[in-house]
């Protein structure tokens, strides 16, 4: 709301500099944006939040100024001189949609003469960044900004019939607005006719066909007030927005409704001269009573954590505009002025008396008791993971919750379901909740690839959304990664972060066949027959999916698995006494034996002196080739309790495996 | 001699050798250790082999053996000393000299994201003063995303404009679903479940559909504190914010409180904290509502609480002068290895 200092000297004494006013206003609610030099004048941006269209005018923050100045309020006049024909018999309202407005109120002026304004109301509408038009019009629009409440002037020779119907607008039908566009109307929004056409947007915007020109001579002043949903949504529908649909849209003063009405009609008479017909044509409901609120003083302290005099809460009341109806010491009853449509319970009243009476006097430095609070185990364990991750040297990484359709179909290893989509994007083209991280980060890497980043190794801790039917989603939390390393590189980052939350916890592979990765160089991570994540090289086809051009390794792990399996807090065990022998194996075997197995089978056949065993390397030849063979090379690590093993207590377990491994694979030791 | 003696005594003498060749800084040196130990006539080597004759016979093709890679060792050992000392080791005379101020050799460390070491930094603090996490769904109802927050359907927040609805999901009870617009709704979660006293801070992800630009994100991340008591006031409000400042800045700050609107709070107010000379915006804080304490089956004559809410971009920006916020959701490696 941007206000003209000058205008606002109208109703209230300022003798105070303008910075001193735009602070106090900004210590009681009303935000200060800035302050323009216009002519002699000042056009000050104050903020004024939706709960407090009384602010939308100057009246309203002159009010506000008058009581943290304290200093008398002074209204203008808008007691106009009536002639001796009835506004009832010169014009007809009817309101057929009370539920769309709630009161339409018309007067009559007849033998206007339009002209330029003076040039005093020119320059404060010029202030407040509002052009000039005529004498009828600018009025209006002045008491708009005075006071709030919208108004509208209709050429009263214009509309059919001397006939306004307040109904809703026929699906369909078109409308000419004073913005010479024209608009096609739906039902549910109100629109302003004459006997046979649409003549203005109720609220929103009046229409060209029956605008003030130099030619008019009557007018049907239309003054009411409308339901705020429906404003809202006609402006949202239509996209189009004015100073009146975003007064009305936040509701107005009904109290206020004829004052408005009658406070233009003493400018026109002014300024436009004319005789205004008697009585108002006033259709619809009254303004209601307000209900008074009761403000129990015992609720300052306990609310406010202050004691503020009963004689202060009282004066702060009555100065805003309540109308005290008893005061004891225990409470005050006031009844609510009409401007003040947000005040309706105690707490609002509270809530007047503090802003008043200033939050500066709240002590900042009082003792709050303690309390315990405890980080929770997913908390810990997402610590942990994000430190070792850094170790390992990968980047955290934060992407956007949604991703495209395309990327969302590329990778959805968690569901079936169709994605959750929002109508609109969150961001571009962004509209599916993501199932994976996967194809988020291997966005990311696309952006760094373009940056030309030569490392680009990204972790990130987030949740996927797999839809449920007629229920919130399941948000599971996911640690993705992508890295340019190959599968190993990736597989033994999860391993060591396993092997840092729980040593005791044993990875299984199993094949997978999910399109993203390449076949053969991809695997679903298994925990205790539970799906833990997944694991694999980006194929060719991925890669060109997402505009790849180097190589790229991803991997995606339910975080819920590792957090009930981490051992947060790992009980003490003796380190051994006696020192450990290895021995190394180095075993022939067929191809398509798999580690897994072998190590299955050292681990049951090494007996309970085997203490580690540690993969060392896989050799091939041309010749093992042919033949379908590998050489695979361990080392076990024997180590027993009681006392330093022997030479030949070591080649004993290292032949019984070396058996074992004949017996399963047709394995042979290569010397 | 047995075998173990024998064995044992090669082990000493080779790393009696490697501890010599360790100290041998010169070519003297060197000689001297050649001496001591290769020496032809009286070196160590030649009475370890001497030795050799004396093990028993069946454990003596063993001991040869072993000897012999002794021996190779020694040899070995010898010839990578001779190399270092004529390059000049240590105190060598040599061209080459050892460059201590060559960069050494470093491990790639990652780096945690900005936003979330100051989630972590907030959650740290707000920890010390008593308040837990609480974690919430991103997707939610319009229960717990308005109605129980105070937004009845027709407050303009309401706007299907100002939300990202989700097509054809819904919830349990029928109603659409959304991105949740604050973390407020944990609150509302939290006070479902437990009864008062509450001290909890939510944070997370929220979505509102704003234009990309250098202080806009359709979606962000807030931090939300909530304390649910008997005889809870804005005193204490106050109180806690600055205590949480100070801990967070350092040093002396003072807390201001500029009237404002909230649904979900009555009153409500702007934070602001003045620190090094100069207020700041903080975030938005007030008292809880009471229709939000009856929504959620509190009694509002019983007890009373605060809220206060942050935007963790917001804070972060400006600790690290980001000057353009989405650069947080870009992930460009060159900008999370600055922090």
């Amino acid at each position: 709301m941007i206000v003209s200092w000058n205008w606002l000297k109208d109703y209230v004494a300022l003798d105070v500099p303008v910075a001193e006013f735009e602070r106090r206003l900004m210590m009681a609610g009303l935000n200060h944006e800035s302050t323009e030099p216009v002519g002699d004048d000042l056009a000050i941006d104050l903020e004024v939040t939706s709960n407090r269209p009384d602010c939308l005018g100057h009246l309203g923050i002159a009010r506000e100024a008058a009581v943290l100045f304290a200093q008398p309020l002074r209204l203008p006049a808008a007691e106009p001189r009536q002639g001796a024909a009835q506004a009832a018999d010169l014009a007809r309202v009817r309101l057929e949609c009370p539920e769309l407005c709630y009161r339409y109120t018309a007067r009559v002026v007849r033998g206007v003469k339009i002209a330029p304004s003076p040039a005093w109301l020119v320059k404060r509408l010029a202030t407040i960044g509002i052009p000039a038009i005529n004498n009828v019009v600018d009025i209006t629009n002045y008491v708009l900004m005075e006071c709030g409440q919208p108004l509208h002037a209709f050429d009263l020779a214009r509309l059919a019939g001397r006939e306004i119907v307040v109904r809703q607008a026929r699906a369909g039908e078109t409308f000419l607005a004073i913005d010479h566009k024209t608009y096609t109307l739906a039902a549910r929004m109100c629109v302003i006719a004459d006997r046979d056409r649409p003549v203005a947007l109720g609220g929103v915007m009046g229409g060209a066909d029956t605008e003030v020109t130099h030619n008019t001579r009557d007018i049907l002043l239309e003054c009411a007030e409308f339901d705020p949903l429906s404003i809202r949504t006609t402006a949202r529908a239509l996209n189009l927005h004015s100073a009146s649909s975003y007064r009305f849209e936040r509701g107005l003063d009904s109290q206020g409704v004829d004052w408005a009405s009658r406070r233009a009609c003493q400018l026109i008479l002014e300024l436009a001269g004319g005789e205004l017909a008697a009585g108002v044509i006033d259709v619809g409901r009254a303004a209601p009573e307000r209900p008074p609120i009761t403000l129990r003083l015992s609720q300052l302290p306990r609310i406010l954590g202050i004691e503020i005099d009963a004689g202060r809460v009282r004066e702060i009341l009555v100065a805003l505009g309540n109308r005290l109806v008893r005061a004891d010491k225990n409470q005050i009853e006031v009844v609510p002025p009409g401007w003040r449509r947000d005040l309706s319970r105690e707490i609002d009243l509270v809530e007047e008396v503090a802003r008043i009476h200033g939050y500066d006097e709240i002590p900042e430095d009082v003792s709050v008791p303690m309390a315990t609070s405890a980080r929770s185990p997913q908390d810990r364990v997402l610590s942990r993971i994000r430190h070792v991750l850094t170790a390992a040297g990968y980047d955290e990484a934060l992407t956007l919750s949604a991703v495209e359709e395309d990327w969302s179909a590329a990778f959805s290893p968690w569901t079936r379901a169709e994605p959750l989509v929002s109508p609109t994007p969150i961001l571009r083209r962004c509209d599916r909740m993501r199932r994976s991280l996967v194809p988020s980060l291997l966005g990311a890497r696309r952006t760094n690839e373009t940056l030309a980043n030569p490392l680009i190794e990204l972790f990130e801790i987030a949740r996927v959304y797999l839809p449920r039917p007629a229920s919130l989603p399941d948000e599971q939390l996911m640690l993705t990664l992508t890295s340019g390393g190959d599968f190993y590189a990736v597989k033994g980052v999860l391993e060591a972060l396993l092997a840092d939350l729980n040593p005791a916890v044993e990875l299984e592979i199993r094949d997978t066949t999910l399109e993203l990765l390449a076949e053969g160089r991809r695997c679903e991570l298994v925990l205790d027959g539970e799906v833990l994540g997944y694991l694999g090289e980006v194929s060719a086809a991925g890669l060109k999916r997402f505009d790849l051009r180097g190589p790229a390794t991803v991997a995606e792990i339910k975080l819920a698995a590792l957090v009930d399996r981490a051992d947060l807090v790992p009980l003490y065990r003796e380190p051994p006494a006696f020192p450990a022998t290895a021995r190394d194996i180095n075993l022939e075997m067929a191809e398509g034996v798999r580690w897994a197995e072998i190590a299955a089978e050292v681990r049951s056949s090494g007996g309970e002196h085997l203490e580690g065993l540690e993969f060392k390397e896989i050799y091939r030849n041309d010749e093992l080739r042919r033949g379908g063979l590998k050489r695979v090379l361990f080392t076990i690590t024997l180590r027993s309790r009681q006392g330093t093993l022997t030479s030949p207590q070591a080649d004993a377990i290292r032949d019984q495996i070396v058996a074992s491994c004949r017996a399963r694979f047709g394995a042979t030791l290569v010397a | 001699m047995p075998l173990a003696d024998f064995l044992a005594d090669l082990d000493q003498l080779l790393a009696a050798v490697r501890s010599a060749l360790d100290r041998a800084a010169d070519p003297a040196a060197l000689e001297a250790a050649r001496i001591e130990f290769l020496g032809a006539k009286s070196g160590r080597i030649k009475a370890a082999q001497k030795a050799l004759g004396g093990v028993d016979k069946a454990d003596r093709p063993a001991a040869g053996k072993r000897f012999h890679e002794i021996q190779q060792e020694i040899e070995a050992a010898f010839a990578a000393a001779r190399e270092r000392i004529s390059a000049g080791g240590p105190a060598g005379k040599s061209a080459e000299q050892f460059d201590p101020t060559l960069p050494g050799k470093r491990p790639r460390l990652g780096h945690l994201h900005p936003l979330t070491q100051t989630v972590e930094d907030l959650k740290e603090i707000m920890g010390r003063l008593g308040f837990t996490v609480a974690d919430g769904p991103e997707v939610e109802d319009e229960w717990h995303n308005f109605e129980a927050l105070n937004i009845p359907a027709e407050h303009p927040a309401r706007d299907p404009l100002e939300n990202f609805y989700l097509a054809t999901a819904q919830a349990a009870g029928g109603g659409p679903l959304l991105l949740r617009s604050q973390t407020s709704t944990v609150q509302i979660r939290v006070m479902e479940q437990t009864r008062p006293p509450v001290r909890i801070i939510s944070l997370g992800r929220v979505y509102r559909p704003d234009t990309a630009d250098a202080t806009h994100y359709p979606m962000f991340q807030q931090i939300e504190g909530l304390l649910v008591d008997r005889h809870v006031s804005m005193a204490d409000l106050k109180s806690v914010l600055r205590l949480f400042a100070m801990s967070y800045f350092g040093g002396e700050v003072q807390i201001r409180f500029r009237p404002s609107f909230f649904p979900f709070t009555e009153p409500s107010v702007e934070v602001d904290m003045h620190w090094n000379d100069r207020w700041i915006e903080m975030g938005g804080a007030g008292m809880v509502d009471p229709h939000v304490l009856s929504a959620v089956g509190y009694d509002p004559e019983e007890v009373s609480g605060f809220a206060f809410g942050l935007g963790v971009e917001r804070v972060c920006a400006r600790r690290h002068q980001v000057t353009d916020i989405r650069e947080f959701y870009k992930n460009d490696v060159r900008f999370l290895e600055q922090f």
